[in-house]
């Protein structure tokens, strides 16, 4: 995913490239998400985070709806 | 994924964190006093449990996610040091996963304008108006997360 400047720039670019539009957020948004989703990665206990787990840290970001839906 | 395979992910991640390069298997295997096909056979797992991704060739590291081993249009600064990301969200993670702040340089792919954003004490300071765009659904960003 990418950083775009505007919803007009988005709506170009998804245009040019002949994509349906998908999700969109804030890059607030998503540096709460990096915040949950990373934050434990270089940790020296980490293990990989169950399915179940990393559903909750979508659900707990209000990212719900079947776009959001891991599997 | 093992022990073992997680002391061999663990090595490679400090290692790349600490000069950039994602380690050969014979550096990996060298570190941690193993044979090199030890280190290539729990790269194959890792790779399979999307705890990294090698190179579509299978030669080589791809990502150390939220790091990226190639070049990417998202450069990330942090600590006096910089790295490749793989995406926008992953830009956002290095910092985080390095709990510190972070300094972004990405591009517009609409405008090909440069955008900057910067973490300073676990928020962003700099950048929040950018938008962000997953055309990919959740279920399949592993089909293929090059594109995603």
């Amino acid at each position: 995913m990418v950083f775009l400047r505007s919803e007009e720039h988005l709506e170009r670019w998804l245009a040019a490239n002949g994509w349906e539009p998908g999700a969109s957020m804030t890059a607030t948004a998503l540096h709460e998400l990096a915040r949950r989703w990373w934050w434990t990665r270089l940790e020296p206990d980490w293990r990989p985070r169950r399915p179940e787990e990393s559903q909750a840290i979508l659900d707990g970001l209000g990212l719900t709806g079947d776009f959001w839906r891991l599997g | 994924m093992d022990e073992l395979d997680l002391r061999i992910r663990n090595q490679i991640y400090s290692s790349f964190v600490q000069t950039g390069n994602a380690p050969a298997p014979a550096e990996t295997a060298a570190a941690l006093r193993l044979a090199e096909n030890e280190v290539e056979a729990a790269l194959t797992r890792l790779h399979e449990a999307h705890a990294l991704v090698l190179q579509p060739d299978g030669n080589g590291i791809r990502m150390l996610n939220p790091f990226s081993a190639l070049e990417t249009p998202h450069r990330v600064e942090a600590g006096g040091r910089s790295w490749f990301a793989n995406c926008a969200w992953d830009a956002l993670g290095i910092p985080a996963a390095l709990h510190a702040d972070g300094r972004i340089e990405s591009v517009c792919p609409d405008c090909g304008e440069p955008l900057e954003l910067e973490v300073g004490d676990g928020a962003l300071t700099r950048g929040a108006h950018l938008l962000v765009h997953f055309v990919v659904p959740a279920r399949r960003w592993w089909d293929d997360i090059g594109f995603t």
